[in-house]
């Protein structure tokens, strides 16, 4: 009988945790704006631990701009830096949107940002005048620490970007919106792909894969402010109400879609996140379904290059290991789906989040599975260390993170996901999609190979 | 005038105090403004108290389990995110089961909304304790402060104080929560004093010798600190305390009994020195170990305080012959390039000399984004003339310096590094470094070899499509350079239109 035995951290304490505080999402969520600044209002280490994370996954510039909220600010509150920051970010940046964002201190200390944003636009209109200031939108965005995961911060930041920006509905645009999700710049760039090769344009609800993805050519990059090439304009937000729908590709990324859906009737659709066969399949029904497009033969070859590749391979190298994933919770349930159609077992299941939605898509892994799932919800990488020395598996799939205890259980890790800071090119490779799908497979069998096969293994022969 | 205001800050001129260009016809006594607030609304690189103390200053002892107080943010970044490798070796002969544990792993209370409402005391308590049963064998149990811990009051000490009994470990409670000091210097601060006031002087080392040294500020980022360790033993000299690279708990607790400070990183670690000075009557000298001559003196100034020059000559006379060759393949490649170093604090006056005298490179502009007074009067005296100083600089100063300044190469961090390469100009990290050790004599070879690298790797000369290229023969990378720099001045500018 399978089933998914669903573990709760069994400690107070959390060691080495897979998640991090809800500020990084949303930062995540505006930085995918064109000409967008998050402006964390906290302390320094708030946007400067964020930053040095995104620079260091993405080898790229992150602009992440704070309130420098100190002692005074703890005692008075942060009124004074906020309005200031709002003013001295609109004055030299001008950026399209701010996005203000609440950390723990903003939260504790009781600051009403939406009030002082409400002056800090009064102010800027004396400064700049009423037809400029009105041009630079500001967003607040609520991201409580203590609160849930970043994976909350960052569907909270989409949120609140939709129902502060979108117009009300005119015509239809004859497009659809995607929102990604936490997730590589090679991913976007294969949601884009799809949609071309299907005719849909679609508007990406927020787009980083050029931000966090941006060519290096001295002569034409923009300074004093640098902007990173590309992102979502603010017209493409506005524009969002028109769409055909919404289509979040993950399952902790909805709000935004269902907002569209019952303030201006855009239709939803919420995860799962198009990782291997039947959740690709499921994506393409979506698109299918908004805009009435048949799938072309193009888009199936490329299903057909994957099917191929999962014929070629999976029986033989693949079949019956037992896998461990971890990390986020939509590309761990995404892969877990996706191993199962590989003929691999995925044994134990491990993500930061108690998410809902996230055990019952565990729950139907199990089933098509039909062997037993661990899924540790609201767990850490210590629980999973743990487990895998008591239970061990023969790969995981997940996160830099678990490299460490990896090499030390001596099992192969497989890097996917957010953060991969010690190899390269990773957040240019796709794993969604079919194409995405065609990576992860040669991924993981190319890694069964180095550990599992010796080189000169005659196995390894046809 | 010595201070200027960047274009870029017209509209906060308060920033003009923060910029000081040196001048030798202006009275001295003038330096940067610094250690004050930053201005809302910048990307300041400044990060905050808990990152001083944990990240800079314990996050180094090696058999010590911390237990962060904070909603998971705090924990999850605070954990291997510098460079400080250990090795597992305590005083006592035994090791540390686990390799590299202070990378490894971290520990975080995991506050909630409910936390916040009725007080996080009880979960810091469970969360030590069960620290102490996950991690049987360390030494001690670290806990910190952050935002949220500081704003709702609770009395970490106390809890401290209480489980030390309890556990029969050493519960150490550092108060520093993030928005506390305008910098993390405010951290290390209060790592100083909390180490001290808790540690120093209480245990007592297996053994000592006449030439025992505490080494202070020396953190082993990439393993510097084991370089200078390889000399000091030659020379005869034993560390008996570092504070903190590759260090033990149990070290702290008898610095007491060193008969000679040494201060490294002069920024984040006087204070310790000065009060062991003051308690103990055990005099300190600050040293600096970047580049061979700096490393010659200094290791000769320590060498003489034990009588023991000969040695040290010994040693510096062998060190330099082996670099000397490398060395000058190096300066006749860098002679005459030009360099910004933007560190935290001391490297802005540890780097510029040494890269002159060695390496024959002008720095045109120095930064830091924690140095206080007494670090810009050095920093000033050791930079020539037209040199700009600023503290806490901001993104936006970062264009206008490149653009104004044009450096060959930036030495700087991670937040840095990429928009200086979108600009155009190569970076070398000096907080976490590209390929350490930089310290001492083949230390210094590493940096010389990771700027050269930077600065003659291809690609720099492969920026831009030409169209035509009107002769066959090499365009050479200063032509190259040339070109870049004259289309960077016409770079569109952020087009105003586009938004405003």
């Amino acid at each position: 009988m399978s089933c998914a035995n669903v573990m709760k951290r069994d400690r107070t304490a959390v060691i080495n945790p897979l998640v991090t505080c809800q500020p990084m999402g949303a930062m995540y969520a505006v930085a995918g704006i064109r000409r967008g600044l998050p402006l964390v209002h906290g302390s320094q280490g708030c946007s400067t631990f964020v930053r040095y994370s995104f620079s260091r996954h993405f080898r790229e510039p992150s602009e992440i701009a704070v309130t420098s909220l100190h002692e005074d600010a703890a005692v008075f509150g942060g009124r004074k830096n906020l309005i200031s920051g709002i003013g001295n970010l609109a004055v030299r940046f001008k950026p399209s949107v701010i996005g203000a964002i609440s950390t723990c201190s903003s939260e504790i200390i009781g600051d009403d940002m939406e009030g002082f944003i409400k002056i800090a636009k009064e102010e800027l209109k004396q400064k700049i005048g009423e037809e400029k200031a009105e041009k630079i939108k500001i967003v607040p965005i609520s991201t409580p620490s203590f609160v849930e995961t970043h994976f909350k911060g960052y569907d909270n930041g989409i949120n609140a970007l939709v129902n502060n920006l979108a117009q009300d509905p005119e015509d239809s645009n004859e497009k659809v919106n995607i929102i990604p999700g936490i997730v590589n710049p090679g991913d976007i760039r294969e949601i884009k792909h799809i949609m071309g090769l299907m005719g849909i344009d679609g508007i990406i609800l927020t787009d980083i894969s050029d931000p966090f993805d941006s060519p290096l050519r001295p002569s034409t990059t923009e300074t004093r402010p640098f902007y990173p090439k590309g992102g979502t304009t603010l017209e493409e937000i506005e524009d969002s109400s028109n769409s055909l729908g919404t289509i979040a590709l993950c399952g902790y990324a909805g709000s935004g879609a269902l907002s569209l859906e019952k303030k201006y009737e855009v239709p939803a659709a919420v995860g799962p996140i198009p990782i291997g066969v039947k959740n690709t399949d499921n994506f393409l029904r979506n698109l299918k379904k908004f805009t009435d497009t048949e799938i072309p033969d193009s888009v199936l070859d490329e299903r057909g290059l994957l099917i191929d590749s999962m014929a070629d391979l999976a029986s033989r190298y693949l079949f019956g290991r037992k896998v461990a994933i971890f990390g986020d919770p939509a590309i761990s349930a995404g892969i877990a789906r996706f191993v199962c159609e590989l003929g691999m077992i995925p044994s134990v299941v491990c993500t930061g989040v108690e998410n809902p939605e996230f055990v019952s898509e565990m729950k139907k892994v199990a089933k098509e599975s039909d062997e037993p799932v661990d899924v540790m919800i609201g767990s850490d990488l210590r629980a999973l260390e743990v487990k895998l020395e008591e239970e061990p598996v023969e790969m995981m799939i997940g996160h830099s993170d678990g490299r460490l205890f990896a090499k030390h259980l001596d099992i192969p890790l497989v890097r996917v996901g957010y953060p991969v800071y010690d190899r390269a090119g990773y957040h240019r490779v796709p794993i969604v999609g079919y194409n995405g799908s065609v990576n992860l497979i040669d991924r993981i069998t190319n890694t069964v190979f180095d550990k599992y096969y010796a080189d000169e293994h005659w196995k390894l022969q046809q | 005038m010595p201070y200027e205001l960047f274009e870029v800050d017209k509209e906060i001129p308060e920033r003009k105090n923060h910029t000081y260009v040196k001048d030798l016809a202006d009275p001295t006594g003038e330096i940067p403004k610094c250690n004050t607030k930053t201005v809302p609304g910048c990307m300041t690189e400044r990060g905050c108290a808990f990152a001083g103390v944990k990240g800079v200053i314990t996050g180094a002892v090696k058999d010590v389990v911390h237990v962060v107080h904070s909603p998971v943010g705090c924990t999850t970044y605070g954990c291997g995110s510098k460079r400080y490798p250990t090795s597992p070796d305590l005083p006592n002969g035994d090791k540390i089961p686990v390799d590299q544990f202070n990378l490894k792993y971290i520990m975080g209370t995991d506050l909630k909304e409910s936390d916040v409402v009725f007080g996080g005391m009880k979960k810091l308590r469970q969360s030590i304790l069960e620290a102490a049963k996950e991690f049987p064998f360390v030494t001690a149990i670290y806990t910190y402060a952050t935002c949220t811990t500081g704003l709702i009051g609770d009395d970490m000490d106390a809890v401290a104080k209480e489980l030390s009994e309890e556990i029969g470990k050493d519960v150490i409670a550092f108060n520093a929560p993030g928005f506390s000091g305008p910098t993390q210097s405010k951290g290390h601060h209060v790592g100083n004093f909390t180490l001290f006031n808790k540690l120093v002087g209480t245990k007592e080392p297996p053994e000592t010798t006449p030439y025992d040294i505490n080494l202070i500020g020396e953190y082993n980022i990439d393993g510097d600190l084991w370089v200078l360790q390889k000399y000091f033993e030659e020379i005869g000299i034993n560390i008996l305390s570092t504070f903190t690279g590759d260090c033990s708990h149990d070290e702290i607790c008898w610095m007491h009994r060193a008969k000679l400070s040494l201060v490294r990183c002069q920024r984040s670690a006087t204070y310790i020195a000065d009060l062991i000075e003051e308690k103990y009557n055990i005099p300190y000298i600050k040293v600096d170990f970047f580049g061979p001559k700096y490393c010659a003196e200094n290791l000769m100034a320590v060498a003489k305080h034990f009588g023991l020059e000969e040695n040290a000559q010994k040693l510096i006379d062998r060190e330099m012959a082996k670099i000397q060759p490398k060395l000058d393949f190096y300066r006749e490649k860098l002679e005459g390039k030009t360099l910004w170093v933007f560190s935290g604090g001391p490297k802005n006056w540890h780097l510029p000399e040494p890269l002159k005298e060695h390496l024959g490179m002008e720095t045109v502009a120095v930064s830091t984004m924690f140095e206080h007074e007494d670090g810009y009067e050095k920093i000033k005296e050791r930079v020539g003339e037209g040199t700009v100083i600023v503290d806490d600089p901001n993104s936006l100063e970062l264009e206008e310096i490149i653009d104004v300044y044009k450096p060959d190469i930036i030495l700087s961090g991670i937040k840095e590094k990429y928009i200086a390469h979108k600009l155009g100009v190569p970076c070398v990290l000096i907080h976490s470094y590209e390929n350490g050790p930089y310290m001492g004599f083949e230390g210094f070879l590493n940096l010389a070899q990771d700027i050269y690298a930077s600065i003659y790797n291809p690609v720099w000369n492969m920026l831009e499509f030409e169209e035509t290229i009107e002769d066959e023969e090499e365009t050479s990378k200063e032509e190259v350079k040339g070109k870049i720099s004259e289309t960077g001045t016409n770079v569109p500018k952020a087009k105003e239109e586009e938004v405003l």
